[in-house]
């Protein structure tokens, strides 16, 4: 009986993940009011860095005179950090409810509900983007050009699928909302102890050696390239591999826990 | 027994009770020293070359100057912790409990600002004692790092008394938390994180006019230069005006509640 | 071949076994009822049935395959509609019912076609478009059974569908689970209410404390507990003598409270009429006479030593002593 009526397994995975992500939607235009701290927080910090440390830029090693084109980029990739987290706090909610159960008691492969739940936070992440990077242009920012913009934005989108990864692995793990500040706060530490508020030669000892090695920082200086200079690919494919590494970690572990879970 | 030594035990309990509420709770601590501890280690990281500034006020080090900032984030978090604690009392139907009993309707407040008062305490402490493990001088010493701690105390029980009116009034622990980032942004324009005069307008003068700037600076001071009167006095002031502030809208709301139910 | 095979399935939970060896056949087309208690352990089998959970012992198999090694399957063969109505309160039932379609593998043009139907189904056309979130209890139950069967599955596990409904919303599910059984629906239903394990499950399995502690039809449960007995309320000073005239037409129980003259019989209501004719010819006056039949909570006395619901308190009393 089901034989006749099976759609090609691709086909079926596609829709089983379009379905989840205009699932996911529902939360912003459903429920009043719930899209703005999602949307206000990064503009919010992007306003409250740019008027406290706005001045660094006389420093020797900034290329550019412009604080707010410094760090619109970060607050972008904030932005992701919160969305990606926020969908991880929605999985542990839908976890308490025993909507998962739905999800997983279906035919639908493990890979496939995981994929629904990151891709919808890469899609929303770009509405706080574009929102802060809007008011950072009307506020001076340089404009980045198409390549600089294009590129930012898919960094911004990896960078929120990456955070989503994060925190679905520990909604699964945890099995409750209340891993959330674990969720946040993880992702804060990873963007910010980056060349975030300055570049590399101008942060302080234990922060530069952190930055050096830890994989965001190239991912913030191939989001912040057009912002303060040209794009080029050898700025932009360190960033590209640090994004497919964080990826390849986290999802596996996301995944892993996804299968794993009440078994 | 007179009506004050009463009143004085109730404050007391109530004050105990919302101390022990504070402390038994490690998730709710966490958020209020883990995050301005984290956004202070990443600051001073990341914007340390900020000495280097021109006009930069002379200092040891960027971690010194920045210890009072984090302080008073700790203090206004803590300030809408204890908002938060008591829209969750009043959610709960304690409040009900302790207003239909003989006490003075302020004691309720009152003892609910000692958990405040608590933790405000306790992060004063908690960032001198990161100053000190990371090697930022108290300048003015003994006498500067207790003016610090009671100057910050007093502040959080200040800054509770505005999060108890605004949870009196709205009877929402989600309502206060909503809040939360509205600290944030009064924080970022004052100048705990950064000298007033390198700010870019327009937070600079907002920040100008501030009266958090004034609390900070006095706070601030004897830590890298020394006890200055006048900065004092300022502190001081503007302290009261919030203590004031918080009273006249905190009588308000009860008020209102109690006409309201 | 059974629709669902079950052979000494376990699940331990760290050192408790909520699960303790159990075994069930169920064919295709039968309805099995699984009636125990909160905590008996109906719960964690459903879901270890329903590929959620892991037994820890034991195999299992579903519409033919192996609920661990071929789990998917059996997701693909089953329909679920578990305790917490796992549903999401911002969707409307028609999306909830479409979504469910997508997860089966349906093509979207088919799945809004067996929405529609389904919801007319149920009852829920008019409240199709509105949240669920608005929803009453009947309502959700409702459109997680509709939801459950979207992929015309072969079997179908209820876990507990009318706890907490008022009785017209039970019936209602009653009615719907026979209709789906006369198309040829297996039913697996988890429930604590006796009475419905009575009118809805051909077979009945007793759980208690993860043990089977019965199995069979409704009726021969029943009969082995005993026949029904026929309970007499005489006027004061006459049990002796009604005893002596009842004892040749069936089998005397314990008399109760002095005045109450219990006799089982072998034809239940059918030998009422020799009973009242025996008592009147000899001029006993019958207060009250009651024919109080074993009901499977007694079978759950006999089996556990204790009742399963409290309204049982009345027929505890009636129950006959021995069988």
């Amino acid at each position: 009986m089901e034989a006749t009526l099976a759609t090609p397994a691709w086909r079926a995975n596609v829709a089983t993940i379009g379905a989840l992500m205009a699932r996911s939607k529902n939360e912003l235009v459903r429920v009043p009011g719930a899209a703005i701290p999602g949307v206000l927080a990064p503009t919010i910090f992007f306003l409250g860095l740019n008027g406290v440390f706005g001045a660094l830029t006389q420093l020797n090693g900034f290329t550019t005179g412009s604080y707010e084109s410094f760090i619109v980029p970060i607050s972008m990739l904030q932005g992701a950090g919160f969305t990606g987290a926020a969908a991880g706090v929605n999985l542990a909610r839908d976890i308490e409810l025993g909507w998962l159960d739905r999800l997983l008691a279906s035919p639908a492969p493990r890979w496939v509900l995981l994929a629904g739940t990151v891709l919808a936070a890469s899609a929303r992440a770009l509405i706080p983007a574009s929102f802060v990077l809007a008011i950072a242009l009307a506020l001076g920012a340089g404009w980045p050009g198409i390549d600089g913009l294009l590129v930012t934005f898919f960094m911004v989108a990896a960078m929120a699928a990456v955070a989503a990864c994060w925190g679905s692995f520990l909604a699964l793990r945890f099995k409750s909302q209340s891993a959330a500040p674990l969720m946040q706060a993880g992702m804060m530490a990873l963007i910010l102890t980056t060349t975030a508020y300055a570049p590399l030669a101008l942060l302080q000892g234990w922060l530069q050696d952190i930055a050096s090695v830890n994989p965001v920082t190239d991912v913030v200086e191939a989001a912040r390239q057009g912002f303060v200079g040209s794009v080029t690919w050898a700025d932009t494919w360190p960033g590209l591999l640090a994004l497919a590494g964080l990826l390849a970690v986290l999802g596996t572990l996301a995944l892993r826990e996804m299968r794993r879970t009440g078994r | 027994m007179s009506a004050l030594a009463t009143n004085l035990r109730v404050v007391r309990a109530l004050g105990m009770r919302s101390i022990r509420q504070t402390f038994r709770r490690p998730q709710l601590i966490a958020p209020i020293i883990v995050f301005p501890t984290l956004l202070l280690a990443i600051q001073t990281g990341g914007a340390g070359g900020a000495v280097e500034l021109p006009g930069f006020p002379p200092v040891q080090s960027f971690l010194q100057f920045m210890l009072a900032g984090a302080m008073m984030q700790s203090l206004m978090l803590a300030g809408n912790s204890g908002g938060i604690a008591l829209a969750v009392d009043i959610e709960m139907g304690f409040t009900d409990r302790l207003f239909s009993a003989p006490i003075p309707r302020f004691a309720i407040v009152l003892g609910r600002l000692a958990g405040t008062a608590a933790l405000g305490l306790f992060g004063a402490l908690w960032f001198l004692a990161i100053g000190l493990i990371f090697g930022a001088e108290i300048e003015s010493g003994v006498a500067g790092a207790l003016l610090a701690i009671v100057l910050v105390t007093a502040s959080a029980m200040a800054v509770g008394g505005i999060g108890a009116a605004i949870a009196l009034r709205t009877g929402s622990a989600s309502v206060v938390q909503g809040l939360f980032p509205l600290v944030l942004v009064v924080l970022f324009l004052s100048s705990a994180f950064f000298p007033q005069e390198l700010m870019i307008e327009p937070a600079q003068t907002i920040a100008e006019y501030n009266p958090l700037s004034l609390i900070v600076e006095g706070v601030r001071e004897p830590m890298i230069s020394g006890i200055d009167a006048a900065d004092t006095l300022y502190a001081v002031l503007a302290i009261l005006g919030i203590v004031a502030l918080g009273l006249i809208l905190s009588a308000r709301a009860l008020r209102h509640r109690l006409r309201v139910g | 071949m059974p629709a669902i095979a079950v052979e000494g399935l376990q699940r331990a939970f760290d050192e408790v076994l909520a699960v303790q060896g159990i075994d069930i056949a169920v064919d295709e087309g039968e309805i099995y009822g699984f009636l125990g208690p909160n905590g008996a352990g109906k719960t964690t089998t459903v879901r270890m049935l329903t590929t959620l959970l892991l037994p820890t012992g034991g195999r299992a198999t579903v519409a033919g395959h192996d609920v661990v090694s071929e789990a998917r399957a059996v997701r693909g063969s089953i329909g679920v509609a578990l305790q917490e109505a796992a549903l999401d309160p911002l969707m409307t039932g028609r999306e909830l019912i479409r979504l469910q379609a997508t997860l089966q593998g349906l093509p979207t043009a088919e799945g809004r076609r067996r929405a529609d139907a389904l919801l007319e189904r149920v009852d829920l056309v008019a409240a199709a478009d509105r949240r669920v979130g608005g929803y009453s209890g009947g309502m959700k139950r409702r459109l997680d059974l509709a939801a459950a069967l979207v992929h015309e599955p072969r079997v179908l596990f209820l876990d507990e569908p009318t706890t907490g409904l008022d009785p017209v919303s039970r019936k209602t599910i009653w009615e719907e689970v026979r209709a789906l059984n006369d198309d040829g629906t297996t039913v697996f239903l988890t429930t604590q209410y006796l009475e419905e394990a009575d009118q809805l499950a051909d077979n009945v399995g007793i759980i208690d404390s993860g043990r089977i502690v019965a199995e069979g039809t409704p009726e021969s449960l029943k009969a082995e507990i005993g026949n029904p007995h026929i309970q007499l309320q005489l006027a004061a000073g006459s049990v002796s003598e009604a005893e002596s005239i009842l004892a040749p037409i069936g089998k005397l129980l314990p008399p109760k409270d002095g005045k109450k003259v219990l006799v089982e019989v072998e034809n239940g209501a059918a030998d009422i009429p020799r009973v009242v004719r025996a008592l009147d010819e000899a001029g006993i006056a019958v207060e009250s006479l009651e024919l109080v039949r074993p009901t499977l909570d007694d079978v759950f006395v006999e089996k556990t030593g204790y009742h399963l619901e409290e309204e049982s308190e009345e027929n505890a009393e009636e129950a006959p002593v021995g069988a």
